[in-house]
């Protein structure tokens, strides 16, 4: 089979499977049937079945994970749209982020002691909370393995996305503005893709909590983290 | 139908040049931030200064947003290539990261909350 038949073949696939995971997620809103953890369970059955190997997978849906690029750049949309809203709340987001970002490092800190864990894998998951490729370039910065981390990050999505709504009714978060920072703070674009249901504005905090997170990482990553560390493995 | 096709497509390009212009630019600088997150920052300031329309990229756009989930799904199938992951200390590590994730949510989602009623609260009082 050619390059482009494989890819073509992946990219249908992969679309159908997904939009049938949505079907099924409106139908039954259970946490198990979210479509991020429904569709890529469906698949790695059909992968397993059809005895494929997953790399030949991840070529042949290459296209829609290209798009995350895009998808990024396209955040800019809500932002422009809302920028009198963020500049009316930017202490709030700045105070909120940065509180959200130290308990994202400290939580992930304390909770892999407390369990034993070490070395690469405590470092891969320090900088999980925030969007792929600003995670893999601090894992890098502090010594992880990215790839590990990508996986983190990927895990920390479909959790977040899951249990982001449970966390809103526990903690009586009525505010837009508090529902949008803590869905894009704790679980990146699937939080934010989240936050879009609840509402446009909860959407565009969610956006600029992300993306602010990821920025604040990156200076803890820098700063905070190396000496973190250094105390901590004493 | 076709007209509809067209308009995404075009869109969709315009979206890319800016994606790809901040992944150039970010490695010609050797920036420490991903190429796409500068390409949304070179959109929207072409925005703000008014080169870029709003209806020239809102449709692939929001496309772009809705369908989100979608992009992440073959990294989520990847890991299956991580079979360290589907034992115990898998397990453990889920754990971790879901209640970390709770605890950051919980924090981030107060901290906002308790400062945004205490704006509103001055707001009134003034």
């Amino acid at each position: 089979m050619t390059t482009a038949l494989i890819i073509l073949i992946g990219t249908i696939v992969t679309y159908v499977i997904y939009r049938a995971s949505k079907v099924v997620y409106k139908k039954w809103p259970m946490p198990f049937f979210h479509p991020l953890l429904l569709c890529p369970l469906i698949l790695i059955g059909i992968i397993q079945l059809a005895h494929l190997h997953p790399s030949d997978y991840a070529l042949s849906s290459s296209l829609w994970t290209h798009m995350l690029g895009p998808a990024t750049v396209a955040f800019a949309i809500p932002i422009y749209k809302h920028a009198p809203l963020l500049r009316k709340n930017i202490m709030i987001i700045l105070t909120s982020i940065a509180a959200g970002t130290l308990v994202a490092i400290g939580s992930s800190l304390l909770l892999s002691l407390v369990m034993r864990f070490n070395g690469d894998l405590l470092i891969s998951l320090l900088p999980r909370s925030i969007t792929t490729p600003i995670a893999i370039e601090v894992s890098k910065t502090i010594g992880g393995l990215p790839t590990l981390t990508t996986v983190f990050v990927i895990v920390t999505g479909v959790t977040g996305g899951i249990i982001g709504p449970y966390v809103i009714r526990l903690m009586a978060l009525k505010s837009p503005v508090a529902r949008g920072l803590a869905l894009g703070m704790g679980a990146h674009g699937v939080g934010t893709n989240k936050a879009m249901e609840y509402g446009e504005q909860e959407g565009t905090f969610s956006t600029i909590g992300m993306i602010m997170a990821a920025g604040m990482t990156l200076i803890w990553g820098g700063l905070l983290i190396p000496s973190l560390l250094q105390i901590t493995i004493l | 139908m076709v007209r509809k096709t067209i308009t995404m497509l075009s869109q969709l390009a315009i979206i890319h040049v800016f994606y790809f212009a901040g992944v150039g630019l970010a490695h010609i600088l050797s920036l420490p931030v991903p190429g796409s997150i500068v390409g949304l920052v070179l959109l929207l300031l072409s925005l703000f200064a008014g080169i870029v329309k709003l209806e020239w990229i809102e449709k692939a756009g929001g496309w772009l947003l809705a369908e989100l989930l979608l992009f992440f799904v073959p990294s989520a199938v990847g890991i299956l290539n991580y079979k360290e992951m589907l034992n115990w200390q898998g397990l453990e590590t889920v754990l971790l990261i879901l209640i970390s994730t709770f605890i950051v949510m919980a924090a981030t989602g107060f901290t906002a909350e308790k400062l945004y009623r205490r704006k509103r609260k001055g707001g009134h009082t003034q």
